[in-house]
């Protein structure tokens, strides 16, 4: 697969950015990519940011929720008859 | 009397484990009954799965397992549903909102401004209000398509590869990245709208 050239494309380095996040780029287009940040000041931000929201992602998923907050009493005694029929059904042997 | 298998109590799971586990579920969806409708389907799935537990992990280790793999199954189903073209013609793509399409350069009026307190070269980071940030952030993933989400969670909250993710959602990689890189600017357009250029609050 040929990669258009990020070097003056900040559609394409942007991309790139993301895709370097999960696997090497070719020696070329990572070069390519260096060298397009050196002179972009817009997407340079963006590769700061775009990093900030995926360590804010993971973070917010835990944060967001209250640390005390109970599972609801009605889907608690739901739960707990289903387990119970489960224990109190004979065993098929 | 029943023993139960290598150890499993089910009759004690509401109890010792329904708490955090649908805490963890609210964490990671965005209504409460999809939560809600997780976590039973882990109790239920997990009592028909009792004799694959091996007693190497622990009791709490394996339930989050299975919920984890029952939030995988949600973005597997919400991302399946409609069909996403990828392969427009230049300037009907989503891109043509940030990019010029004749040369790919940023639109002016979507140049990434600098965030605040946002670290770049070895600085870290210094949001403060975390929480009403992090509230913020969800509030805009909420509002990608549910493709978009789907990948987005998928990569960056529970953090699998994305080779897994191709694979869950049907995506060859490049368009994986396309999907990865679309969610990436439509939220950071919206944060840099809700959050960095809103007024702080009073």
């Amino acid at each position: 697969m040929s990669i258009p050239s990020p070097l003056f494309n900040c559609q394409q380095a942007t991309l790139l950015l993301e895709r370097r996040a999960d696997e090497p780029l070719p020696a070329k287009t990572s070069a390519q990519l260096w060298a397009h940040l050196r002179l972009c000041p817009y997407c340079r931000r963006y590769s700061f940011q775009s990093l900030f929201i995926a360590r804010q992602a993971k973070a917010a998923a835990g944060a967001t929720v209250p640390a005390d907050l109970p599972l609801p009493a009605a889907l608690r005694v739901r739960l707990q008859q289903l387990m119970d029929a489960h224990g109190a059904r004979p065993k098929e042997e | 009397m029943h023993t139960s298998l290598a150890g499993l109590v089910p009759t004690q799971w509401p109890a010792r484990f329904g708490d955090e586990l649908y805490r963890y579920a609210l964490g990671r969806v965005a209504e409460a009954a999809t939560a809600e409708e997780l976590v039973q389907d882990t109790f239920l799935s997990a009592l028909e799965a009792q004799a694959t537990f091996r007693g190497q992990a622990s009791e709490r280790t394996w339930l989050f397992v299975i919920l984890k793999r029952k939030i995988v199954d949600h973005y597997r189903r919400q991302a399946r549903s409609p069909f996403v073209p990828l392969d427009l013609t230049a300037g009907q793509q989503p891109e043509a909102d940030f990019f010029r399409p004749a040369d790919g350069h940023w639109r002016a009026e979507e140049f990434p401004q600098p965030w605040d307190g946002v670290g770049n070269e070895g600085r870290g980071d210094v949001v403060l209000e975390q929480v009403e940030f992090q509230q913020i952030l969800k509030s805009c993933q909420e509002r990608l398509s549910p493709q978009h989400l789907a990948v987005f969670v998928l990569r960056f909250v529970e953090e699998l590869p994305a080779e897994d993710i191709c694979q869950e959602l049907g995506l060859s990689p490049s368009n994986y990245w396309v999907i990865v890189h679309r969610a990436k600017l439509h939220l950071r357009r919206c944060l840099e709208k809700n959050w960095f250029q809103a007024p702080a609050p009073a």
